[in-house]
């Protein structure tokens, strides 16, 4: 189970698999920037009108038959105007990209979020409104959080409604097959203007449950596999703590009151936290039926972004995968030198390390840690918060460049990790697990997902067994052109 | 429509402190509401109200159509803001979300925008002169 950066180099080396397309496929780096370093493609802008539909070329292997629908993602894709840089990665506006798959046939097309602040900085093509890592000019009008909403983190469907979701402000409604802007989504008209955070929890059944975090404050959803709120709530979670993600269980919500804290909400937000480790890693475990029914499990101080999911043992241990950071990163020194062209390995030191965390009924959390580095964490759809077996990562990384070079996938019953890596000239980013028709364990799923070839400076679109991941990708298909790197994904 | 203000609860602070000589008219227009029901909620401030709870005049305007306007006789010639909300539902409260962030539609003179709170008495003030002065408001 120990695995390093090292084993994921290696295992590069070995599966040989790096050099052999993508070379010769007439996009040369002939078009590379002079000035910037290849890796920069990852953090260009997106053309101001997105990508009109598009078919990808089938360039490696076969694709499952059985692989039809959507692979919906979102990033920021308006990182500069002119010469003058965004302040934070985290403050691009969101692209919307639809990568649809049908009889082994890829399409791609993107579109922005047409928020109140791209129209706003369209029109004036310059930077103006507040955000994570930027201050906004002071003209620029500030009467709900929604008039700074980016829109750039994350995609959900529920009943066939596309919304475009940050974490601080409303979901964007958009058209699922068209990717036009509709607005921000209003769950009920009290509610209008509630943050609804950038990574909602659906179960099996398609129930969604999601967080609107404001300071100590949080809000929950319960929303219907139909779209209907069923229920809003509020819980005190004590502190002000960086609220990304969280998980859940059958059972329970959990929410990760990281001790990153920032009392001040006011921007730039990322200069208000402030790290107080004394505090640990403190949980508090929510029951779904009885949101007042609460109990709290204490962890040692962690970071981190995102977690896969959880499940309980038969005892009631609660167990859930996150990929930890021993103090915060990429929010603080990180996400503002990429854009720019920058990077020194010396600054951005720490990876994510995928850990299983066991809260037992009473007593402290246990943190297991497997070693394997890696962000964006993912699991089956149809085994959250249930047992399972595999959760994926983006893993790998390189000091030549940020972002990962391979997908990892670990097995939490046998202890066994495949992988599989793509060397340093793609950069690997959140691969979905879509179930297969008829599948019997977590196992039986295709994990799909996007790739940054730096060689050809072209998009790929990679599909791999989650089952099989050692042996490579089963398909991939690749675009004519590239777009910058994103957040996260689903699958509808 | 033409509403002349009545003496409702919003004025209680202020205007009979106001001199009558030398008095002005002031019409306010509101118009873009973007639903036609409730009632916009309206008050007049002088510098020394506009932070305060107090108004110096104010009125309660029933929507029938995407406008509504109100006219406050007798006003002392000099510099006022107008802050207002649609009282979508009638219930004389302007309406917030859980967090306190405002759920029904609001709007100062002079179309001024706040940030990160109310618009500013700099950007929301104008002047009524000897002559009366008709201000439009056009809700977002």
């Amino acid at each position: 189970m120990q695995l390093s950066r090292r084993h994921f180099i290696q295992a590069g080396a070995g599966a040989g698999f790096a050099g052999a397309f993508g070379a010769g496929l007439g996009l040369s780096a002939a078009a590379e920037s002079k000035t910037m370093p290849a890796w920069h493609l990852g953090y260009q802008n997106a053309p101001a009108n997105g990508f009109d539909p598009a078919p990808m070329r089938l360039v490696f292997g076969k694709p499952p038959a059985d692989l039809k629908g959507s692979l919906y993602r979102n990033g920021p894709a308006q990182l500069s105007y002119g010469d003058d840089y965004a302040s934070h990665w985290f403050d691009g506006d969101g692209l919307i990209h639809r990568i649809a798959i049908e009889d082994g046939k890829a399409v791609h097309q993107a579109r922005f979020v047409e928020t109140n602040k791209r129209r706003e900085e369209q029109a004036a093509q310059r930077f103006l409104a507040p955000g994570f890592g930027t201050l906004g000019d002071e003209s620029f009008a500030v009467t709900s959080p929604d008039d700074t909403n980016a829109a750039n983190t994350s995609v959900l469907v529920v009943n066939g409604e596309l919304l475009a979701l940050w974490e601080a402000g409303s979901a964007f409604s958009m058209d699922a097959e068209t990717l036009e802007t509709n607005g921000p989504k209003t769950w009920r008209d009290d509610l209008k203007g509630m943050p609804f955070l950038a990574h909602p929890k659906v179960e099996p059944n398609g129930r969604v449950w999601n967080l609107a975090v404001g300071g100590s404050h949080v809000g929950i959803y319960r929303i219907s596999a139909q779209g209907a709120l069923e229920d809003f709530g509020m819980v005190d979670i004590g502190r002000a703590a960086y609220i990304h993600d969280w998980t859940m269980s059958e059972r329970h919500m959990i929410i990760l009151v990281q001790p990153w804290i920032n009392e001040n909400l006011r921007p730039p937000v990322v200069a208000g936290f402030e790290w107080q480790p004394q505090h640990g890693l403190q949980m508090l475990i929510i029951d779904k039926d009885d949101f007042s029914n609460q109990r709290w499990a204490q962890a040692p101080a962690r970071m981190f972004f995102h977690t896969g999911s959880a499940w309980e043992e038969s005892d009631g241990t609660i167990k859930f995968d996150v990929s930890f950071y021993k103090e915060p990163v990429l929010g603080v020194g990180g996400g503002v030198s990429e854009i720019r062209g920058e990077w020194n390995k010396e600054n951005f030191a720490e990876e994510g390390v995928l850990t299983l965390v066991e809260i037992p009924l009473s007593g402290d959390a246990k943190l297991i840690e497997t070693g394997i580095i890696g962000e964006f964490p993912q699991v089956n759809p149809r085994y959250r918060g249930r047992s399972r077996n595999l959760v994926a990562l983006a893993s790998g990384a390189t000091s030549q460049r940020p972002g990962s070079t391979a997908l990892a996938v670990h097995n939490w019953t046998t202890g066994d990790t495949q992988s599989f890596e793509f060397g340093e000239r793609r950069m690997v980013e959140e691969f979905l697990f879509v179930p297969k028709a008829g599948g019997q364990s977590d196992l039986d799923s295709w994990l799909v997902g996007p790739v940054l070839n730096l060689k050809t400076r072209t998009r790929e679109i990679c599909v791999f067994d989650a089952a099989g991941v050692n042996d490579g990708p089963v398909c991939i298909w690749q675009a004519d052109y590239a777009w910058p790197l994103g957040f996260h994904g689903t699958w509808a | 429509m033409k509403t002349t203000a009545a003496l409702t609860a919003l004025i209680a602070t202020g205007i009979l402190a106001v001199p009558i000589a030398s008095a002005s008219d002031l019409t306010v227009k509101v118009e873009g509401i973007s639903k036609a029901q409730g009632s916009i909620m309206l008050g007049l401030f002088n510098e020394a109200t506009y932070n305060g709870d107090g108004s110096v005049n104010g009125a309660n305007l029933k929507v029938e159509s995407d406008s509504v306007s109100v006219t406050f006789e007798g006003l002392a010639p000099g510099e006022y803001a107008v802050r207002l909300y649609h009282d979508l539902n009638d219930d004389g409260e302007m309406n917030t979300n859980p967090f306190g962030m405002p759920t029904e539609p609001y709007a100062f003179s002079n179309d001024a925008q706040g940030r990160f709170g109310p618009a500013k008495w700099d950007a929301a003030k104008f002047t009524v002169g000897a002559d009366g002065t008709t201000h439009t408001i056009t809700m977002n």
